[in-house]
């Protein structure tokens, strides 16, 4: 394992195996990197080559899919990420915590809403500056908030913030370690995440077509399946030079290569020219931003009319299609959804959608998503998410050529129907071994993230579902409360992900509820000082997973699974601990520790993993510390395995759905039962231009006020909120501008049409802003943007500079909807909105703001501690 | 025998990998003799830029790569008063960082642009070893190819099969500087294209089976596609100049367009309406 990297022997530097990656699921690991080591520094990170220490034919049985005179093979080494080689400088940020820290106003002693001198002036979270305190007084002080908090209020009174995503860590738990702790000491309210890339499909394919628990397509073998069988792919807001990188690296890039070196065609339908599609478009359909479901009901309409959909296979296959017929063709609102309907809406013209359901219509197509884009996390996401399935589902859903394709997340949460390359023997698995939240953990009781500002800030709210992140499609159906029966109001909260204001819907709004009296205290802890840290009482300092000892698995990548151990490269920095140590500090104080961690030490928890992995019978503990890593061979016969809905088109009675039916549901029996009369969700679903939740197209009255449209996908050189302080990448064109004042501003992508009628030029400070609030960004003029739009990625750190109001980092997530997806589906709806935007007049901005632009900012970093420090560091 | 690299533009997917690597391993890492340490931000040994090109809808990015040459005859070397500069026998050229006296001849001299850099605070000049402190060591390649997930970027000895293969389809990134001998070629070089869309102005119908020939009135050069079934079509790999468009459908009128300049850009000529005859 710690062996010279150079292959003469004279480097005198350590190369250690670990797990750069960003999704913060234990079973979710990936981008297996090289780190080489030297007198405690860490001196590079690089892929992980496979045949380090194995020979690839006679250990790892090499899998190829040879398709059409073409071969595709595995590369030899891990194809990471930009920000996973860049890793070294997240762990040298000029934002990390190095020791505990004390809101400087912040005071314990005052009473609950107090403020002013010795109050606890929760009105200033987001303002206040910092001090230093002692490990002993960090603790002392939690520990004694969260007993007079129990005593006063119960113990339900603490919110626990602690879901996805983030560093992959197994016993050293990124997020959610306190989820084993706070039953032993009497319960909490658990902050339960919504799928942030799913909504559509979480809210609206599973009453269409089941496939729990995500709601997105059954995916097995289905990249062996493209390369037979598709002679068309679309690619539908999918971005997968973007989205699948922190979760598993670049194997889709080179799939994308190989599937255009084999003829197979890849159009592209999204507002935005994304990274995908600027170097694999045969065609690029530019579409206004959450108008997709109008486009899939014209493809339909033009297929009902003239017959080019596979009708006996919806006769056995599907319930429910004549009352949708009856929607596409007029027959129930007089309004025949053609062609010359959409082209207004979505900005497609007819003659486009007819060529393009013709094209679709005649030729083996899949459509690709790739979790998030413009198509998918919208308002009403349920609706072009059903369509999308029922367009599928037209052309017959399950044939060879003809599935919904992820190019993300293969084999997510350890579902063999999720693994959509070639099956390795096993599967490495180290949930027994993990110490923190899981996406299926459920707790009474709970609260939407969604939810969290409405239940501060009104003080009561009401919805349905929402019981895990996994939970299935009948818990959609069970109305939950806050306040639960018998249980408290939130009064502090406990923050271990704090990215709910650059990540979740209204950013602003959260900041108001955790500026809110009630919330008497807030604790938070993380590595970095950045977004949610900005706001609490007191901030503990966590190292990253470069400073600890764990075990991880390489799951997703693609090519071949990994096993391996992770040595600790460099000593933690500073103060830090890591997440689990954190929490077991706490039990300690709580007279816990030993009910919390079972008796076991970390060394004893990473064995369990290895012993637990599935993988302890193809390799003795010692040869795997010894290589350092396990590569799992690829599985004998992986060619045979049924290619995504296969079996189900070949008889949907031997493999039935998990719908009601089991059957493809054009009208959704359980929503027709439970919400009959719901127009933003109905029971067929429709293009649904505004209602009770939402006024966010063109065309309402807002729009008057707020014309463009604005998309936020997932970002490309971050991970969500991760990676925002590399200065190597905010060098790059597309991560961050310069402004006059120095000062990197997020983009602002705008067409120069957009841009002229504004007055706007390349590099100019501009406000995105609509009555939610105001967020900078620089003026990115291009054409990979159509006209009437704006793009901003999501996930820029937070620079308030006036917190709840306006924003200089960046983060658009401030101003998206407040409302979830519709009233029934509390996803939330970040992408797809109005707003306004214009340049921005600095030096008037700095005569109101003097302070918030005096603040401190590293020149190439962004903002950091420097500027949060009473005093300076 | 000599190292050289091979970039293929047709397979960058605009990672920065490479950029990102180069600087991973000479931020902060001092490899002299090889090479000082490079400052964290505005020096790019191996620079990516994007080319965004066309006009909505018809855009692509084609994602550029700037890295030094490692010219066999260098006007750097020879440009060089302190002769800091040398090259290896594999074809490498360095900067001595303990010779260098910061004269700043080299980046006047290279041919190329955002290849040599200066670094103030060390007051000499800097660029790309090939990371021949790795080399050295017994790696294969340096950084930036290691890192790359496509295959975009080659690199390895001009005698071997492989490699000659590659260079036998590859390009100089200038042409007309053949003369001084670089060790770095390029696939898929930028040409320009005139892209746009038939339809049937009377049915309202994308129109398929259009020939389209673009002619260059200087040249005389002509370059003809055929549209698909959104009448799409794509004149690629022109010769920079002015061109007149052709338009032809049997039962149609033709059409004349022009004239199209690709002198600076690419264009999309947007969508043409045509009448039956």
């Amino acid at each position: 394992m710690a062996e010279d990297r150079a292959p003469n022997g004279r480097s005198g530097e350590t190369t250690l195996v670990r797990d750069i990656s960003f999704c913060g699921v234990p079973e979710n690991g990936s981008n297996a990197s090289m780190v080489d080591v030297k007198d405690g520094r860490i001196i590079r990170i690089r892929p992980m080559h496979y045949d380090w220490k194995y020979d690839p034919e006679r250990d790892m049985n090499p899998w190829k899919m040879e398709v059409r005179g073409s071969i595709f093979e595995p590369s030899m080494k891990t194809l990471i990420p930009p920000y996973s080689i860049a890793y070294k400088k997240r762990v040298y940020s000029p934002a990390r915590i190095r020791y505990p820290m004390k809101r400087v106003d912040w005071d314990p002693q005052g009473a609950p809403g107090s403020t002013g001198p010795g109050g606890r002036n929760t009105q200033n979270r987001g303002k206040s500056k910092y001090v230093r305190i002692s490990w002993d007084e960090a603790l002392d002080t939690i520990v004694f908030e969260m007993n007079r908090i129990k005593e006063t209020y119960g113990p339900t009174a603490l919110l626990y913030q602690c879901d996805q995503h983030g560093e992959n860590k197994v016993v050293q738990a990124c997020h959610g370690a306190g989820r084993r702790l706070l039953p032993l000491w009497g319960g909490y309210t658990l902050q339960i995440r919504q799928p942030d890339s799913w909504e559509g499909w979480w809210w609206g394919s599973k009453h269409f077509w089941g496939c729990e628990p995500v709601g997105q397509g059954r995916q097995s073998n289905l990249l062996y399946d493209v390369a037979k069988n598709c002679e068309l792919l679309l690619f539908w807001g999918c971005d997968q030079e973007t989205t699948p990188w922190g979760w598993q690296g670049q194997l889709p890039s080179r799939l994308s290569y190989w599937y255009t070196e084999l003829g197979i065609k890849q159009i592209y339908v999204c507002p935005d020219l994304n990274y995908a599609a600027a170097v694999h478009a045969d065609r690029w359909i530019p579409v206004l931003p959450n108008t997709d479901a109008a486009l899939y009901l014209a493809i339909t309409y033009w297929w009902f009319k003239h017959g080019t959909y596979d009708k006996e296979y919806l006769q056995t296959h599907a319930v429910g299609v004549e009352a949708f017929e009856a929607y596409v063709m007029g027959e129930e609102d007089g309004i025949p959804k053609t062609p010359e309907w959409a082209a207004p809406i979505c900005g497609v013209s007819a003659r486009v959608i007819k060529a393009l359901a013709e094209e679709w219509a005649s030729k083996r197509t899949s459509v690709v998503i790739g979790n998030g884009g413009p198509g998918i996390r919208g308002p009403y996401a349920t609706e072009p998410a059903r369509l999308q399935n029922i367009c599928l589902a037209m052309q017959g859903l399950g044939k060879p050529g003809v599935n919904q394709v992820k190019m993300i997340e293969w084999g997510l949460f350890d579902f063999p129907d999720q693994y959509a390359q070639p099956k390795p023997l096993r599967v490495p698995n180290l949930r027994t071994a993990y110490t923190g939240g899981h996406p299926s953990d459920t707790n009474h009781p709970s609260l939407p993230k969604t939810y969290v500002p409405k239940a501060i800030l009104e003080g009561e709210c009401d919805w349905w579902g929402c019981e895990s992140e996994t939970a299935p499609r009948e818990d959609q159906f069970v109305h939950r409360f806050y306040p639960a029966e018998g249980c408290s109001r939130i009064h502090a909260v406990w923050t271990d992900s704090p990215s709910w204001i650059t990540c979740w819907n209204s950013g602003n709004d959260y900041v108001r509820a955790m500026q809110h009296p009630d919330i008497e205290f807030m604790w938070a802890q993380h590595p970095w000082l950045e977004n949610d840290a900005l706001l609490a009482d007191i901030i503990l300092p966590v190292n990253t997973k470069l400073e600890e000892d764990d075990i991880a698995g390489d799951i997703f990548s693609g090519q071949y699974n990994l096993l391996f151990p992770e040595r600790k490269c460099i000593e933690p920095l500073g103060e830090s601990y890591s997440d689990y140590e954190i929490v077991c500090m706490l039990a300690d104080r709580l007279g816990l520790l030993e009910e919390y961690t079972g008796g076991r030490s970390i060394p004893d928890l990473i064995k369990l993993g290895y012993e637990t992995s599935r993988c302890a019978d193809l390799i003795s503990w010692e040869e795997l510390n010894e290589k350092g890593y396990f590569v799992v061979p690829t599985a004998e016969g992986w060619e045979d395995e049924p290619a995504g809905f296969q079996r189900f088109y070949e008889d949907p009675g031997s493999d039935p759905l998990t719908t009601p039916t089991g059957l493809l549901e054009f009208e959704a029996t359980g929503l027709k039962e439970h919400f009959p009369d719901d127009p933003e969700r109905p029971p067929v679903p429709k293009w649904v231009a505004q209602g009770v939740s939402h006024e966010e197209t063109v065309g309402t009255e807002r729009s008057k006020k707020y014309p463009l449209l604005v998309i936020s996908n997932h970002p490309r050189w971050s991970v969500h909120s991760q990676h925002e302080d590399i200065t190597w990448l905010r060098e790059i064109g597309t991560c961050k501008i310069t402004g006059p004042d120095g000062y990197q501003y997020h983009p602002v992508w705008l067409h120069p049409s957009t841009a002229q009628k504004r007055g706007i030029e390349q590099g100019d400070v501009v406000s995105v802003y609509n009555e939610r609030g105001t967020v900078l960004g620089a003026a990115y003029v291009t054409e990979r943007i159509m006209p009437e739009v704006i793009y901003m990625d999501h996930g820029a750190k937070w620079d308030p500079i006036e917190p709840g109001v306006i924003d200089r980092g960046g983060a658009i997530n401030t101003i998206v909807p407040r409302h979830t997806t519709s009233k029934n589906a509390v996803g939330h709806a970040v992408s797809g909105f109005l707003a306004e935007v214009e340049k921005t007049d600095l030096d008037e901005l700095k005569r109101k703001y003097p302070d918030a632009f005096e603040k401190p900012f590293h020149p190439c970093a962004g903002p950091g501690l420097e500027a949060c420090i009473m005093g300076g560091e | 025998m000599g190292k050289v690299m091979v970039i293929d533009y047709g397979l960058c997917n605009g990672c920065y990998n490479c950029q990102i690597a180069c600087k991973d391993e000479h931020v902060a890492n001092d490899w002299s003799p090889y090479a000082k340490t490079q400052p964290d931000t505005g020096q790019f040994w191996n620079k990516v830029y994007d080319n965004v090109r066309g006009q909505v809808p018809k855009v692509m990015v084609t994602y550029e790569h700037s890295i030094c040459q490692h010219c066999d005859d260098a006007p750097c070397i020879a440009a060089c008063n302190a002769h800091a500069i040398y090259k290896r026998d594999d074809g490498i050229v360095i900067i001595d960082p303990e010779k260098c006296r910061g004269n700043r001849m080299c980046i006047a001299a290279c041919p190329y642009e955002n290849v040599i850099y200066f670094n103030d605070a060390l007051n000499i000049a800097q660029k790309c070893t090939f990371c021949a402190h790795l080399l050295d060591d017994g790696w294969s390649e340096p950084r930036c190819v290691d890192a790359c997930p496509t295959g975009a970027m080659v690199f390895g000895d001009e005698d071997d099969s492989k490699i000659k293969a590659l260079i036998a389809r590859a390009e100089l990134l200038k042409p007309e500087l053949a003369e001084v001998k670089p060790r770095v070629y390029y696939i898929g070089l930028p040409k320009k294209f005139i892209a746009g869309a038939v339809f049937d102005q009377e049915d309202d119908l994308c129109a398929e089976g259009v020939t389209v020939t673009a002619a260059n009135g200087e040249s005389g050069l002509k370059a003809t596609a055929v549209t698909d079934s959104y009448g799409d079509f794509w004149l690629r790999g022109l010769e920079d100049g002015v061109y007149t468009l052709l338009i032809e459908k049997p039962g149609y009128l033709t059409q004349k367009l022009g004239p199209v300049d690709v002198t600076r850009k690419d264009i999309n000529v947007g969508d043409i309406g045509i009448w039956k005859a």
